[in-house]
């Protein structure tokens, strides 16, 4: 079953087109990498299903309901159940400095539940997010507020975090890139731990190795357009398209 | 002994004056700064433009000018533009509180005026991934301000807040200028009138030691939000 549908995205900023016409599918349960040289727009493209800019046209549909839809000159609103279907991790963490651990899981489900009859209660929540720091290793951690832990357990809270809120799929920009290279390893066991458990994601990553073996698919974006696309082994294997050959020789060590 | 009791009873009148001049300004200004900083950061030009304007002016003359300003400009008024006024009008005849007022609303909007601009710098200082951050785990504009940013803002301009509120505590000494009896007032007196100067050292050391406990209530409340790193 198509979880996601994007169709046709564009963004711009200014006069500048940065997604000229994105497309991608993605099933439930899949594990999508999106890799590409800087500047070619992959940040965007997750920043735009987040809602954090939003594309000046195109659609978004998820479990085949449509949750944007952007007209030439439109700015069309995001319902939060809308907002609340895609997670972001981001490279720099962005934890809440003022408070613990713990509380950096519980303060959103907290707020959605304040008020609402049936709502989940504070220690329902507390046992969610102490199990889930339990599957990101960090269950002695809980009392620690983010200043105290390394970035790679940082960023095992800032998937945690992101995790509290069910989303349909989550999204990882360059979650290892602002990590020292010792760090990488714990933060990647973490997602690969989460597509085994079943979890739909889309990565855009500079680690090819690790595209290369938890992906089902991979994307290669240049100059805001899906330059390639298909089975790890299809497009790190045999690349057909020559931007493609081109990024792979000279990205494969180097990045 | 007489001359020691007396000294120090007009002083310590004058420096509960002072107090509450302080204590009245810091009720007012902190919050009207907030407003301040809010109009200075909408996105309605006209309103952010004409806002900056009236910081500029606060900040960028004398506050001694601004008491002189507020005290004399409704009497001026009356006086040219609308002699008609209804003489009954109570804040301007001269009493010591409407001096005390006319002194109170200008050290309230010229302090609002630096707390603005220290409550804009503090929250364009948050880093923009924190209010990000919140918007993708669902929270509403006024839930990330109100739960995330503001703490942090706070944490940012404490420091800057208590050099301002030192400084306020010193400037009340300008409201002697349109004969408010607060402590320098009253230390001046002794100097005209007996020809004594060393109350006018007993004066500074009210200030002293005021700010030496202001200094001590913010150190405590920097550490109380040592805890976090932002
Ligand atoms: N907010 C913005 N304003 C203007 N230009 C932007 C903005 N964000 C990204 N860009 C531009 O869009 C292009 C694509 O950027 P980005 O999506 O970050 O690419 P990538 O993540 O693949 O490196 C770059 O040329 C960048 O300069
Ligand atoms: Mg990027």
């Amino acid at each position: 079953m198509k979880i996601l549908e994007i169709k046709n995205l564009r963004k711009r900023f200014g006069d500048t087109e940065v997604l000229k016409g994105v497309d991608l599918s993605l099933q439930k349960g899949e594990v999508l990498s999106i890799i590409g040289s800087s500047g070619g727009g992959k940040t965007t493209l997750l920043r735009c299903m987040n809602f954090l800019e939003r594309a000046n046209c195109g659609e978004i549909v998820v479990n085949g309901k449509t949750v944007y839809s952007a007209k030439e000159g439109e700015k069309p609103e995001v319902s939060p159940e809308a907002q609340l279907s895609f997670g972001l991790v981001f490279q720099q963490f962005n934890l809440f400095p003022q408070y613990s651990v713990i509380e950096n899981l519980m303060l959103a489900p907290k707020l959605r539940a304040k008020g609402k009859a049936g709502g989940e209660t504070v220690d329902e929540i507390r046992t969610r997010a102490e199990s889930l720091l339990l599957r990101v290793g960090l269950e002695e951690k809980a009392d620690d507020y983010p200043c105290q832990l390394s970035g790679g357990q940082q960023q095992r809270v800032a998937i945690a975090r992101a995790l509290m809120l069910a989303p349909e799929i989550l999204c990882f920009d360059e979650p290892t890139s602002s990590l020292d290279p010792e760090l990488t390893g714990e933060v990647l066991n973490v997602i690969r731990s989460l597509k085994d458990n079943g979890h739909t994601m889309i990565i855009v990553t500079h680690e090819m190795e690790f595209a290369r073996y938890v992906s089902d698919r991979v994307v290669f974006m240049a100059d805001g357009v899906i330059e390639e696309e298909g089975t790890p082994d299809e497009v790190f294997g045999n690349p057909k398209s020559e931007k493609t050959k081109a990024f792979l020789s000279v990205g494969m060590g180097k990045l | 002994m007489e001359l020691f009791i007396e000294v120090f009873s007009k002083l310590g009148n004058g420096f509960i004056i002072a107090l509450l001049l302080f204590a009245l300004t810091l009720i007012l200004a902190i919050p009207l700064g907030l407003v301040m900083c809010f109009c200075t950061m909408s996105k309605f030009k006209p309103l952010s433009l004409f806002s900056k304007l009236i910081v500029w002016v606060l900040r960028g003359t004398p506050l001694m000018l601004q008491v002189f300003a507020i005290f004399y400009l409704p009497g001026l008024l009356k006086l040219f533009v609308w002699p008609q006024m209804n003489t009954g009008w109570v804040w301007f005849d001269n009493t010591f509180s409407t001096r005390f007022i006319a002194a109170l609303v200008a050290f309230a909007i010229n302090y609002a005026a630096y707390f603005s601009e220290i409550y804009r710098g503090g929250i364009e200082s948050i880093p923009k991934g924190q209010y990000e951050a919140g918007q993708v785990l669902g929270l509403t504009k006024k839930q990330v301000f109100f739960k995330i940013v503001l703490l942090q803002v706070i944490k940012r301009i404490i420091p800057p807040m208590s050099n301002e509120i030192i400084t306020l505590i010193k400037d009340t000494a300008l409201a002697n200028t349109i004969a408010v009896y607060e402590l320098i007032f009253e230390a001046k007196e002794f100097m005209t009138v007996d020809g004594l100067i060393w109350p006018l050292f007993v004066a500074g050391g009210f200030y002293l030691v005021f700010v030496g406990l202001l200094t001590i209530l913010f150190g405590r409340l920097e550490k109380k939000l040592d805890y976090f790193k932002a």
